[in-house]
């Protein structure tokens, strides 16, 4: 009943296009993360859909009924903004309050739900304060709690934790995951921090370039993305991209070659692939330096240790550079010739536009 | 708000440290330049305590052959005789009630007219806009004439209304409300209408106590100014007990040829108020002037 649509849905500025056709469908109760490039059209789209923004063409429905012309508080939809926006004047009680009280919520009624919506945020406490007198992750619960008090069909949050510094960034988000959990609204999340997509959403929206990439899973999007720019976009570190030289069918799948190197056999079909100008996606963890002296050469430019793994980016003789993965204790130096084990089974390919090649899919992958 | 106010506390107790700071390496440079500073003050101060003095001196001792810088007896008798004999309360009232007017009507107006040019998108906002700028230009006493045939018109002469209308004109006050309104963030205005918030709403519970500061800032120019307005108050009634102080301070002279230290008591009692209200607050006044001053440099 709070499912969002939206139907090839643009918006322009004057003459210039922000968004171009977008349509998607949001189910009620679904964490949806808008992630993509700065300027990329993320947070019009969100404004678009609280109604602060008008539509240049196309259709928002919210729970079966059309909203892109009502009011944004017409909608029955919160905002949290970026940069929370709460009323300084006003204290934390009030801020919250200032909602209902305008549509004439009966005054018992609006101290309830403040005062429950402060116990579920844990900033009670915080009741009689003005914003001024609270630390960046407080005022983002006020911020919070005050769009819960209106119990809201849809919760629209336009980088809310992008003012907070790392380790409060990482606890709001998982007490952000908690919180829907709890209340089971729906949510959009705008952000351009792929962790927070990837461990908030329950769908991921790509966004680039006016238009959406891809619409998946954390894992669909990690493990399968639809473009190029999704795979590069989304993993870190970013994804490699290999020009690829040649390709032959081995036993119906794509069995590729870069210039002087033993051929590399991937689970990608053959069929249906172009033969020109491909390019292998591979990721760091799917590249590992072998201990076997098989794969691919390459000599070491640049190693990271991350603790646990090791990064060691790689110029290929093509000069193409190639992030491999090592174990956390490693010997490797710079200037080192190494041999690379590259995993074609998790390997994918993309044609000259960017489009992708996967893997026929397992049951239950 | 109270961060404003924590910042301008921070302001002070980095003055007060700067000062301590300047007092113990006090140079020849600093010296000349508080000398200077003080002969002006003291030349800029001198004419007001002669007046008080004055006020305080029998009418005999006014006019003598030495400069006396105290009285050599102390007389009330000059306060006691425009307190008396003049209508001095009733014009006490009448300033009162037109300065508070002219305020109270001027903020209100200039508020929301401020807030509408800022916020809203209607028809003839930019025509709108460029006439506020342009009566801006026109010096008031150039439409004084005017002003008074309009009022005779509509028999408003002697009253406090004829007094209070011609005073509103204040364009400066819409062009500061409006840069303040301005510079609100969008956000709240968009917070505000997720909240359901009408326009009326909007203005009233966010934009203007958002600018509260400037709203006390104006009202005390505002009301500094019609309190010591005398031209056309002087023109809008002839009736002494429709007079404002300053004009009836005028009467005093009138009435009983040149007594200096009478018409120079009215004249303290007049002011009297004005100095007051600056004194306690002085800051506010600065930053208004300053406020004001911003948009017309
Ligand atoms: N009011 C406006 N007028 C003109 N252009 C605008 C306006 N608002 C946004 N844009 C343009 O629309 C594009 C998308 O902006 P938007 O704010 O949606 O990006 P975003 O994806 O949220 O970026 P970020 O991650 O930096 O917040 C940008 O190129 C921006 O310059
Ligand atoms: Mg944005």
């Amino acid at each position: 009943m709070s499912d969002i649509v939206l139907k090839d849905v643009s918006k322009s500025f004057g003459a210039v296009s922000v968004l171009d056709r977008v349509s998607m469908r949001i189910e009620s109760g679904e964490f949806i993360v808008f992630l993509g490039p700065s300027g990329c059209g993320k947070s019009t789209l969100l404004r678009m859909i609280a109604g602060l923004e008008e539509v240049t063409e196309g259709e928002i429905h919210l729970g079966g009924r059309r909203v892109d012309q009502l009011p944004p508080n017409e909608r029955g939809v919160a905002m949290v903004f970026q940069n929370y926006a709460l009323y300084p004047h006003m204290t934390v009680r009030n801020n919250m309050s200032f909602g209902l009280q305008n549509v004439g919520t009966p005054k018992v009624e609006i101290i309830q739900r403040v005062n429950d919506a402060a116990r579920m945020l844990e900033i009670e406490h915080l009741l009689d304060r003005k914003p001024a007198q609270l630390s960046g992750g407080q005022r983002q619960r006020v911020a919070i709690g005050r769009a819960i008090v209106r119990d809201p069909k849809a919760f629209l949050l336009d980088e809310p934790l992008s003012n907070l510094d790392a380790g409060l960034r990482v606890r709001t988000r998982l007490e952000l995951a908690q919180l829907h959990h709890r209340i089971k609204a729906t949510m959009i999340f705008v952000t351009h921090d792929q962790t927070e997509a990837m461990t908030l959403a329950t769908r991921i929206v790509v966004m680039n370039n006016r238009q959406i990439e891809q619409i998946g899973t954390p894992m669909e999007v990690y493990s399968r993305p639809a473009t190029r720019f999704v795979a590069g976009f989304v993993g870190s570190p970013a994804m490699n991209f290999v020009p690829i030289k040649s390709i032959t069918d081995v036993g119906g799948n794509a069995s590729i070659s870069f210039a002087g190197q033993p051929p590399i056999h991937t689970a990608v079909p053959f069929g249906g692939l172009p033969k020109n100008n491909l390019t292998l996606g591979i990721r760091a963890e799917a590249a590992r330096i072998s201990q076997d002296g098989s794969g691919i050469e390459g000599v070491v430019d640049v190693v990271e240790r991350l603790g646990e793994r090791t990064l060691v980016y790689c110029r290929l003789p093509d000069q193409t550079t190639l992030v491999a993965e090592d174990n956390g204790v490693s010997a490797i130096q710079p200037g080192d010739a190494v041999r690379i084990a590259l995993d074609g089974n998790v390997a994918m390919i993309f044609d000259e536009a960017g489009k992708a090649y996967h893997a026929v899919v397992q049951q239950g992958g | 708000m109270s961060a404003v106010e924590s910042q301008s506390a921070d302001a002070k107790a980095a003055t007060s440290s700067a000062r301590s700071r300047a007092i113990k390496s006090l140079d020849i440079g600093g010296l000349i330049l508080t000398l200077i500073t003080v002969i002006f003050a003291v030349l800029w101060a001198f004419p007001i305590y002669w007046g008080m003095v004055t006020s305080l001196k029998p009418e005999s001792q006014v006019i003598s052959d030495t400069v006396e810088f105290l009285p050599r007896t102390w007389s009330f008798e000059a306060y006691w005789h425009v307190m008396v004999n003049t209508m001095i309360g009733r014009w006490y009232v009448n300033s009162l009630v037109t300065s508070l007017g002219v305020t109270a009507i001027t903020l209100v107006t200039s508020a929301l007219t401020a807030y509408a040019l800022s916020q809203l998108r209607f028809p003839g906002r930019t025509v709108l806009w460029f006439l506020i700028l342009a009566s801006f230009m026109v010096p008031l006493t150039a439409l004084i004439v005017n002003h008074f045939i309009l009022m005779a018109q509509l028999s408003l002469i002697n009253t406090w209304m004829g007094v209070i209308l011609p005073q509103l004109i204040h364009p400066v006050v819409i062009i500061v409300y409006k840069n303040f309104f301005d510079s609100v963030p969008k956000e709240y205005r968009e917070a505000a209408k997720m909240d359901s918030a009408s326009e009326w709403r909007i203005f009233s519970r966010i934009y203007l106590p958002m600018n509260w500061g400037v709203t006390t800032a104006l009202s005390i120019v505002i009301f500094i100014g019609a309190w010591n307005n005398f031209l056309w108050p002087f023109l809008a009634v002839s009736r002494p007990e429709m007079m404002n102080v300053a004009v009836g301070i005028t009467q005093v002279n009138d009435a009983f040829g040149v007594q200096y230290a009478r018409e120079l008591a009215g004249a303290m009692m007049a002011a009297m108020l004005v100095a007051v209200l600056y004194l306690i607050f002085q800051r506010r006044v600065t930053q208004a002037i300053m406020l004001s001053a911003g948009v017309k440099g």
